[in-house]
């Protein structure tokens, strides 16, 4: 990528088209057609206002603020706090993974696979039935005693779906975590260990930090699909308020035809993932430029 | 010997492609059936109207096209209808159309439709009067209901010996019992978004005003504000569930003891073994909203013969009382009067045992005008969460 953009520059003044453009052309045209140009139209049916004629406004944003503000701030905390805990959960498992090789470490690893494979609308029908208040999980608490089926657990709300995504997610992040530690070469960890460093601190002295890009990588994709996940919420938290803006956003185009607040509220989301797909863009070209000038 | 000419080659293939398929298209015609609503309805039309009319009708094949679930599904059938108006198409593609209620608003406005009902030989046995108005919209002679499915309220007469008749009732039994009723709010199916307007309509005492005569009167919203302040209360002892199913579910779990469910579901549910048998249903006081699904012609419609014939057929009490009632769980579009005799007794017992024919009439109320109908949600939204 680094290489394209130093070459775009034109040289010496002179304002020639650089030869590999209609090269580039069918792949920018694609682009451009089936995603530059839906996103900007959602951004720009934001302002669009429906009870206007179409005249540009905020007052779709200041209806999707009226309703839905507590759904926003959900959907960023839900995000936020899941993507941490399945970054968290995904370092412990991948270390886990890269410092014991055995025959269980092995098949962990193998079933781990697994729900990466799993539909969402999948995950979200079987959580529905697992964590009900009296579903599996509420079942077998309360045959080990521990649960009063009078009153469960009541877990089709934050909990649950938290649950939800870090049985998805954790997997997914362990696959490109782990795959940045196995690049770690053992020297390292043994040079840590021999100067007597702790389990701890090898963990957070020399992998974490040898394994930075990956980790990041992982964090940045986990955290723009929590955004855009509509059937776990939906099916886990339904109607109850608060709600995640995907949810929002179905309803208002399913029940009111209502596009202009339901891109407000598509553009909230947008907000959200734009920082992260930035620093994550960013720090990808800063390694393909340190590749290249190796 | 000269050789023929391309032209003449070229003329002699399309007489003989001509001669070759004007017996075939006299033998077969198509007719093109369109309709919105989940898959079932899909199946519906793919699996049972299509064979069945085949049947009786060797000559005629019908094609199922399917749009898509809810009143999205309806307004891709009516953009449909309305492009063809808008390039001035003289025949129409589609023949028969299934379509939900708020369809009828944006086609009788745009004049779309034709009349057709009176002269359809089934219409004798519709007397609903989902027939004649839809969402306040005047739609007599224009519609066919293929089935009505109506909301009530399930419950287990376990633990609920002596169920709440009316919603003040219910009121007080949510505040004695909490945590046992369940509903799913408006964001997770219609069955909330029921009881949701049933609420409206036994709080300011308006059906008259807001579900068949209106007209809309944006003051009226104003006023419910109580109402939905109340409902947020109600909400604190209530679950709210996952969904339609979701309500299902939780009755079936004996999480909770009542909730409104859309009695066909109820039923298939029930006959799946998904549902604890002993499960009952209620009508509340003052009624619960239910919809119907209708049959529509094209005003361009190429053969409106045809399409009354198949609309015929499927509203003949032979295939509602076999196909809608005892397949798919439904009410009949048709006066239940006139199928009793197609179906077993227990079948008919079974639907209309806790819902009497009787409290349809009374307490099957309809969802309210289209405007009105937007305003409850967003009202519900603003005050009750």
């Amino acid at each position: 990528m680094g290489a394209v953009s130093s070459a775009a520059l034109p040289r010496r003044g002179e304002l020639r088209l650089p030869p590999y453009l209609p090269l580039l052309f069918p792949a920018v045209a694609f682009m451009l057609a089936m995603y530059g140009w839906p996103f900007l139209s959602s951004f720009y049916q934001s302002f669009s206002v429906a009870a206007r004629e179409g005249a540009l406004g905020l007052d779709n944003y200041a209806k999707a603020w009226e309703l839905y503000r507590k759904d926003i701030a959900f959907t960023f905390a839900a995000t936020i706090l899941n993507t941490f805990l399945a970054g968290v959960v995904a370092v412990l498992f991948s270390v886990y993974f890269r410092l014991r090789q055995n025959r269980v470490s092995a098949i962990l690893a193998a079933l781990f696979k697994l729900p990466i494979f799993i539909p969402f609308v999948v995950v979200s029908q079987m959580m529905t039935s697992f964590l009900a208040p009296h579903g599996l999980l509420n079942i077998a608490l309360a045959q080990l005693g521990l649960v009063d089926l009078e009153r469960p657990l009541q877990l089709f709300n934050f909990a649950g779906l938290s649950f939800g995504f870090a049985w998805k997610q954790v997997p997914f992040a362990v696959l490109i975590i782990h795959g940045g530690f196995q690049m770690i070469d053992n020297s390292y960890i043994e040079a840590a260990r021999s100067s007597g460093a702790g389990m701890l601190k090898v963990i957070l002295r020399v992998l974490v930090p040898m394994n930075k890009s990956s980790i990041v990588a992982a964090l940045v994709l986990v955290y723009s699909s929590i955004v855009g996940t509509f059937t776990l919420p939906y099916m886990i938290i339904g109607g109850k308020t608060p709600t995640t803006i995907t949810v929002d956003i179905a309803h208002r185009v399913n029940y009111f035809r209502d596009f202009g607040v339901a891109n407000a509220l598509g553009v909230c989301s947008y907000v959200m993932v734009i920082f992260t797909a930035a620093y994550y863009l960013k720090s990808r070209i800063r390694e393909a430029r340190q590749e290249a000038a190796r | 010997m000269r050789k023929p000419s391309l032209g003449k080659v070229f003329l002699l293939c399309a007489f003989l492609a001509l001669a070759l398929a004007l017996p075939l298209s006299a033998q077969k015609a198509r007719l093109v059936f369109m309709t919105a609503g989940d898959v079932n309805m899909l199946a519906l039309g793919q699996n049972v109207f299509s064979p069945g009319f085949t049947a009786k009708n060797p000559k005629i094949s019908v094609m199922t096209i399917h749009t898509g679930p809810g009143d999205a599904g309806s307004q891709q059938i009516f953009e449909k209808l309305n492009a063809e108006k808008d390039a001035k198409r003289k025949v129409s593609d589609v023949d028969v159309a299934l379509v939900h209620e708020i369809f009828m608003k944006w086609a009788m406005e745009k004049d779309l439709l034709q009349p057709y009902a009176k002269k359809a030989a089934t219409s004798k046995y519709v007397t609903s009067p989902f027939a004649k108005r839809a969402l306040g919209v005047n739609v007599e002679d224009y519609v066919m209901p293929l089935f009505h499915s109506q909301t009530a309220l399930a419950y287990n007469p376990e633990f609920v010996k002596n169920p709440p008749k009316t919603y003040e009732e219910l009121k007080a039994w949510v505040k004695a019992n909490p945590g046992k009723f369940g509903y799913n709010g408006i964001k997770g199916g219609a069955s909330g978004v029921s009881f949701v307007t049933g609420w409206v309509y036994a709080a300011t005492g308006k059906y008259q005003k807001y579900a068949v005569t209106g007209p809309f009167d944006k003051a009226e919203v104003a006023s419910w504000e109580p109402a939905f302040k109340e409902l947020k209360e109600f909400n604190k002892s209530v679950v709210i569930t996952g969904g339609n199913v979701g309500t299902l579910d939780a009755l079936n779990r004996g999480e909770i003891w009542m909730g409104p469910v859309w009695v066909d579901m109820f039923f298939t549910f029930m006959n799946e073994g998904k549902l604890d048998p002993k499960t009952k249903l209620l009508l509340p006081e003052p009624g619960m909203p239910g919809q119907a699904m209708y049959f529509v012609i094209p005003k361009t419609a190429a053969n409106p013969e045809l399409s009354r014939k198949f609309i015929e057929y499927v509203t003949s009490p032979e295939v509602q009382a076999r196909d809608i009632v005892q397949k798919f769980n439904w009410y009949p579009g048709i006066d239940g009067s006139f199928i009793k005799a197609s179906i077993p007794q227990a079948t008919f017992d079974k639907i209309y045992g806790d819902v009497t024919p009787a409290d349809l009439v009374k307490k099957g109320l309809s969802f309210p005008l289209a405007d009105y109908k937007l305003a409850i949600a967003e009202a519900y939204e603003k005050w009750a969460q």
